[in-house]
């Protein structure tokens, strides 16, 4: 292939440069980025079209033969986590251009959006481990930045943690790279794999992946990496937190399942049940810091961390009922976590605040906006026969068919919590009348809030197709699992069979 | 059965927009569903009655051998009824029930889609399918009994349901999925056949104990019993529905579906007898000093759901047939009486206490005459059907004299209630301040039909019997019976045991009084109970939450990165320790002078930016480093790295300086001592780096992708600088990348500095 | 901050400047380079301009909105990946072609170069936008 794998980077970056030139025109801009993220999503649905019968999908950028050049490689994984990532960016777009503030857009939300998503696309394209680390500076730079424009107090104390734990996470990553490379002499992903199945260095390569696993896990938001995500994610406008939850910890996880699969899998008994016990930790801590809380949005956000914990789980298992479970559990929490940020985000707008004490009676007052919560807090509750369930049933069974008692008696405890809290939710937000009257502050016409709740309900509907039609997801996922479990594959694919 | 199910589940999802479109018909053009569903069961009777069960099956997630089946036999028929057609009275008794209520089409949504779950769990024949409706019927009761969400006791009571019914839904999803891989199958069809390989399999005992606590919490068992007398904060046509004739029974009904499987052994018995018996008991008891009309109720519940899992556990084929005579009596009195204390409290302006209530026979002639028919079966006299069950049940009991006795007081408990709810309202004087009409004639069919059938049944016992009792009798047991019951049996031991409950339970009534008051003065007792026991492990685990977070999430940057860094060292520094140390000193290259001055020169500097007292010269000292760098570079033979570097670094000095004038006054911030840790957790990542790059310099590199690189840069890509011909060919990916990512820094730098948050706007 | 030492010298070294920013760009192929240093030298070139004179005669000097030049230049280094498109390679491979000079002899020019083209121009941009901010928030 010539062409289609670098599109995901490409389209991106083209749509970022046209709205840097049309600095001044908004409302140019706002097309651009919503023309470019259907172009996204097209080129997401054409890979995801041509992958999804076990291809990989490989490009060898500036037709250097691997694994002298960088090579583009995409499995079924990364080409479900592409057609996310296309999803995400025509809804949030879409949010975006009807919600965000002007001053914003003028000084490049537009672009910088558009480059977040190019990074991420990297990440999930790219089959270099150079070049992943490129494609995390793009997206830490992109991210941090829009995490403080705009300049508020509480978005540049976030940021200044955010930045700066994570590029303690880059200086690992780079250090591991560094050291990899000097292994191994080579950057390219299947080539080390190849090279890790034929060399005896098992005690230093343990060492580096741990290095590996701390660069990811901090981006990830692992227990106990993950400070930097409750101290930023609450503090920009919606869009963006509903963006970043939805991507930027799961680079890491995807990046961990990439490494963990296909380099690192030479100890898992001491590197798996490590990454095993930091779910269970991650899944916990997050759902308790998630239960003190008492403001939307950080309820929701130290969530993400407790979520990432039941990803990790099935990459901890090592099995490929238990991968099958992690892949779903992803698409699951990308879509309905995404779109919990989008209704909080709604009921910011009208009623000005996001603290579950002030709020309330949006249950009579709204029933259309009360419905979108409820079925993506039960789906991420894991209620039947929403998307949640299948994905955490599916770990749940992975770890009793192995016996892993501990792991399965915390994922259904924290499953308890994570009801409870989204629970606390609904009944303060929502069924609670509110203490003080709240005035909507932004009174719509009912088409003008119909348009506005579009892309929540796409998802909404989304989350329920996930259960609905959870045949053709597992059959997908399991295929997927399959790839991952059985590297040979993608190490022929993209090696050529060397 | 999926298409009527899908139906009804439809009927769920347009309930707020028939209600919208024509809010005086919604009942009645609702009803329609599950009438379907009854007459479809109907018409099933004679070919399940007669050991052919009707199956369905279609694949759903293949991979998870997940499939849509579907299993109508006795039992699940006697349930799928009670259901349905209980359901079908519901729906139109809440019709007038929400009269001009602007959320009735939601409750209308939320009782449907419990119905066509609660059907959904009696009919599925797949264990994870069970679950599946069994989490849907935990959820839509959580809606509705928190539908009068404006009531904090209604949304903590919906809270409270929730998290108990779905604490137990998780032990159960536990058994379930190793009962599944214990038996090699997800089918409750076949699973009931495997019953001498589950029970001889190693995981038998955790599986019996995680489905049983799955059962109890659902059926309101103690201890899990104290959620069902809270949820009646839901409207009554929920309680009526979901509290006492269907979803509490789900638990019955999975453990009755699973005897075959699970229910020859000691532990069953022994389990099931006891926690039903103190169940039965408890309830039964706690009923007595009750003043309010639907808790009077819901405490019998709790007795009778117990009253079911003791006779499971007993587990003898006579003691099975009484409990599915007993299930069916219950539900149709227990439906009728909530239906009547609704229909008084609705029609009263809401008054729920017996005591404030009398004399309501005139105004709501109807709604005594079903009251008594109801309340008469449920205090077990004859010749009501409820006489029918008791007589059945302690026949059964004939060996268990124990458990007989429970079932006198038991019974002597239910005489009040009976009572209670179905005469006491309507007899006497009526309070001068109270004013009554009888309710309306959607609200009438219920009550009616409940009532007249808790007379009729015992007239058509042979029937009854045969059609409907032994089929289901007979799938509890697994193994052929006939069920011949009998509306007199003859002046037997079990008539005169009856005879005694009868009278206890009429002294009882008569002293109701003294027992409401008894139960005042031992209401301090419930600081103990259950209850309590909850709201402390709530808090608990809630404070707890609290500190854990109070603990980690400082907000203090210096913590989190020393949390991240010390991880980090400390899980490389045991892997190194699991390789066994580090012992690779040998065969280093040699160090020549040059370099080590440079790298003390590095070090030097380093330091001095740490300890300067200016912030000028920190950044001076730290470009030293820099261009120390630089030097290395060229020692190594890389110029453009070098002219890069020397560039960077003067244009970082420039960049620094020229945004000086904006930093606050440079002060040390940290103390001597924090100073010292950091020294310390500084060393140790330095050290273990360190000695990880040592340690890698020892592998013999196969062929690194540079030696490819020198000899194609010149004869390929058309550059001789190989550093160049890398960043613009070989790898122009990354350099893409990284010029994107100047692109956005610049861009970023120019907002911060020029987009700034507006005065007035302050936090937003 | 403005001497006349510094302006006199300012423009006498600010055209050489400009130039061997240029010609390392076009050197950087083959030898010590390439369009990195050559940006950032010619950013530094501006950037003592601004010192010397201000910030607003750079940009006068400048002309254009170093935003536009940031973004032009990613252009450049983006679309510089599309020629060999048409002979099936692969995006970003190099493709060249030989151009014969007036006084003979060719001058071999390829994708490459035009990448390394747009990367003068992204140092460039970007140094100059953060210089200028800076250089404009007293």
């Amino acid at each position: 292939m010539t062409l289609l794998p670098s599109l995901p980077i490409t389209i991106p970056l083209a749509g970022a440069v046209l709205c840097m030139l049309f600095r001044r025109n908004i409302r140019a801009q706002k097309g651009i980025a919503l023309f470019t993220s259907f172009l996204i999503l097209l080129t997401s649905l054409t890979i995801f079209a041509s992958t999804k019968d076990g291809t990989i999908a490989v490009m060898n950028v500036g037709d250097w033969p691997a694994p002298f050049g960088i090579t583009l490689a995409i499995d079924m994984l990364s080409s479900v986590m592409l057609l996310l990532v296309g999803l995400l960016a025509v809804g949030v777009s879409a949010y975006a251009c009807f919600d965000l503030d002007e001053p914003r857009m003028k000084f490049g939300f537009f672009p910088l959006m558009l480059i977040l998503l190019m990074g991420v696309n990297g990440a999930f394209v790219t089959g270099d481990l150079f070049n992943l680390y490129v494609w995390f500076e793009v997206l830490l730079t992109a991210s941090f930045i829009l995490l403080a424009l705009g300049g508020e107090r509480a978005q540049l104390a976030g940021s200044i943690k955010y930045v700066t734990l994570n590029l303690l996470s880059s200086a690992l990553f780079l250090a591991g790279i560094g050291i990899l490379y000097g292994m191994a002499g080579t950057l390219n992903l299947a080539d080390l794999a190849h090279l890790v199945k034929d060399g005896a260095r098992g005690d230093l390569l343990t060492m580096v992946a741990i290095m590996f696993m701390m660069a990811f896990g901090i981006k990830a938001g692992m227990f106990p990496l993950y400070f930097w995500l409750p101290a930023s994610y609450p503090t920009p406008p919606a869009a963006v937190t509903a963006l970043f939850s939805g991507l930027l910890t799961k680079v890491g996880a995807y990046s961990m399942i990439r490494m963990f699969t296909l380099v690192f899998d030479s100890d898992p008994e001491f590197l798996h049940g490590l990454i095993l016990v930091g779910a269970g930790l991650t899944m916990l801590s997050g759902v308790l810091a998630a239960t003190a809380q008492y403001e939307m949005r950080k309820i929701l956000a130290v969530h993400i961390v407790s979520q990432i914990g039941y990803i990790l789980m099935g990459l901890g298992l090592f099995t490929e009922l238990a991968l099958t479970g992690s892949i779903i559990y992803l698409a699951h929490v990308i879509i309905v976590k995404t779109n919990l940020f989008l209704v909080a985000g709604a009921v910011n707008r009208l009623k000005g605040t996001y603290d579950l004490k002030k709020l309330g009676g949006l249950y009579s007052e709204r029933p259309g906006l009360s419905l979108l919560f409820i079925i993506s807090a039960m789906s991420l509750a894991g209620v039947p026969p929403l998307s949640g369930f299948f994905a955490k049933i599916t770990l749940i069974i992975a770890g009793i068919q192995i016996e892993s008692w501990a792991i399965v008696v915390v994922a259904l405890g924290v499953s308890l919590l994570t009801l409870y809290s989204m629970t606390k939710i609904w009944a303060y937000v929502f069924w609670k009348p509110a203490p003080e009257p709240l005035p909507d502050l932004d009174p719509m016409p009912k088409g003008q809030w119909f348009v506005f709740l579009l892309p929540m309900v796409g998802y909404t509907v989304i989350s329920i197709a996930i259960g609905v039609f959870a045949g053709p997801v597992f059959d997908y996922a399991s295929e997927a699992a399959a790839q991952l479990m059985n590297p040979q594959a993608y190490i022929d694919a993209v090696l050529g069979g060397v | 059965m999926l298409t009527l199910l899908s139906i009804i589940f439809i009927a769920a999802l347009l309930a707020p927009f028939v209600h919208r479109l024509c809010p005086k018909y919604t009942g009645a053009i609702l009803v329609t569903a599950p009438i379907a569903m009854v007459i479809w069961l109907l018409k099933k009777i004679p070919e399940v009655g007669h050991g052919h069960p009707v199956t369905e099956s279609f694949q759903w997630v293949e991979k998870l051998d997940l499939e849509l089946a579907f299993h109508l036999d006795g039992l699940s028929l006697l349930f799928a009824l009670l259901i349905s057609g209980i359901g079908s009275l519901i729906v139109l008794y809440t019709q007038g029930y929400f009269k001009g209520h602007p959320q009735q089409g939601r409750f209308m949504m939320y009782i449907i889609a419990f119905m066509a779950s609660m059907l959904g769990v009696v009919l599925a024949d797949h264990l994870l399918l069970v679950f599946i409706f069994w989490e849907l019927t935990s959820f839509t009761s959580y809606l509705l009994i928190g539908f009068n969400h404006n009531s904090p006791d209604a949304r903590n009571a919906a809270l409270q349901a929730m998290l108990v019914t779905v604490l137990g839904g998780l032990f159960l999803m536990a058994g379930i999925i190793m009962l599944a891989g214990a038996a090699d199958t997800w089918r409750l069809s076949e699973i009931i056949q495997r019953g001498d390989v589950l029970l001889a399999h190693k995981n038998y005992l955790p599986i019996l104990i995680l489905v049983c606590i799955g059962a109890f919490t659902k059926s309101a068992q103690f201890p899990f019993h104290f959620w069902l007398p809270n949820a009646m904060q839901a409207p009554t046509p929920a309680s009526a529905y979901l509290h006492s004739s269907t979803m509490v029974k789900a638990g019955v009904y999975l453990l009755a579906r699973l005897h075959p499987a699970l229910g020859s052994s000691e532990e069953w018995t022994l389990i099931l007898t006891t926690i039903g018996t103190i169940t039965f008991l408890l309830g039964a008891i706690m009923a007595l000093g009750q003043k309010v009309l639907k808790r009077l109720l819901a405490y019998t519940t709790v007795s009778a759901l117990g009253a079911m899992i003791m006779l499971l556990g007993v587990g003898t084929s006579y003691t099975i047939k009484a409990m599915a005579t007993f299930i069916l009596a219950h539900a149709f009195y227990k439906a009728a009486l909530f239906l009547i204390a609704g229909g008084i409290t609705h029609e009263t302006g809401g008054e729920t206490s017996v005591d404030k209530l009398g004399g309501l026979r005139k105004a709501m002639p109807i709604s005594f005459a079903c009251a008594i028919l109801a309340g008469l079966s449920m205090g077990g006299f004859p010749p009501f059907f409820g006489f029918v069950a008791k007589e059945t049940w302690l026949h059964a009991l004939d060996h268990y004299p124990l458990l007989v006795g429970a079932t006198v007081i038991g019974g002597a408990a239910y005489v009040l209630v009976g009572f209670a709810v179905g005469f006491k309202p309507f007899l006497g004087k009526m309070p001068a301040e109270l004013h009554a009409h009888e309710i309306p004639l959607s609200m009438r069919f219920g009550p009616i039909v409940l009532g007249l059938c808790c007379l009729a049944f015992s007239f058509f016992t042979g029937s009854i019997g045969h059609n409907l009792v032994q089929p289901a009798a007979t799938a509890i047991v697994a193994k052929e019976l006939e069920v011949h019951l009998h509306l007199w049996a003859g002046f037997n031991k079990a008539f005169v045991i009856s005879l005694i409950t009868l009278m206890i339970g009429i002294g009882l009534y008569c002293s109701r009084s003294f027992l409401v008051a008894t139960a005042g003065r031992l209401g301090v007792l419930v600081k103990f109970g259950p209850d309590a026991a909850y709201q402390f492990l709530l808090n608990g685990v809630l404070k707890f939450a609290a500190w854990h977070t109070r603990v980690l999430q400082t907000g203090i940057l210096r913590d989190y990165i020393r949390v991240t860094v010390l991880t980090t060292v400390a899980l490389v520094g045991a892997a190194l320790v699991r390789a066994g140390g580090f012992q690779r000193w040998e065969n280093l290259a040699p160090v020549s002078i040059r370099i080590a001055l440079v790298a003390i020169l590095m070090i030097s500097a380093t330091f001095a930016t740490v300890h300067s007292k200016s912030r000028l010269r920190s950044i001076l000292s730290m470009g030293v480093v820099g261009f120390c760098m630089a030097i290395l570079f060229t020692f190594f033979g890389a110029p453009d790295l070098a002219m890069t570097q020397l560039v960077i670094e003067t244009l970082t000095v420039i960049l620094l300086v020229l945004a000086f004038h904006h930093f606050p006054p440079f002060r040390h911030g940290s103390k001597k001592r924090t100073r010292a840790t950091d020294i310390i957790i500084a060393a140790s990542v330095g050290i273990t780096i360190s000695l990880l790059v040592l340690a890698a310099l020892h592998v013999q590199t196969p062929t690194p992708v540079s030696d490819f690189y020198l000899e194609h840069s010149y004869k390929e890509a058309h550059g001789r600088n190989v550093v160049n011909v890398i960043l613009v060919d070989f790898r122009a990916l990354d350099t893409l990348g990284e010029i994107t990512v100047l692109t956005i820094a610049a861009l970023g730098a120019y907002a911060l500095m020029k987009l700034k948050p507006k005065k007035e706007e302050g936090g937003e | 901050m403005t001497s006349i030492i510094l302006r006199t010298s300012t423009r006498y070294m600010f055209p050489p400047l400009i130039v061997f920013s240029v010609y390392l760009l076009l050197r950087g192929h083959h030898f010590p380079g390439g369009g990195f240093v050559g940006g950032l030298f010619a950013g530094s070139a501006f950037a003592l301009y601004a010192l010397a004179y201000s910030v607003s005669d750079a940009r006068k000097a400048f002309r254009q909105d170093p935003r536009d030049i940031t973004a032009g230049g990613l252009a450049i280094a983006l679309l510089s990946g599309i020629p060999p498109l048409f002979s099936s390679h692969a995006f970003l491979t190099g493709t060249w072609w030989e151009v014969p000079l007036p006084m003979g002899g060719v001058l071999d020019v390829g994708t490459p170069l035009i990448f390394d083209v747009g990367v003068y121009f992204v140092v460039l941009g970007v140094l100059l936008t953060v210089v200028f901010a800076l250089g404009e928030e007293e």
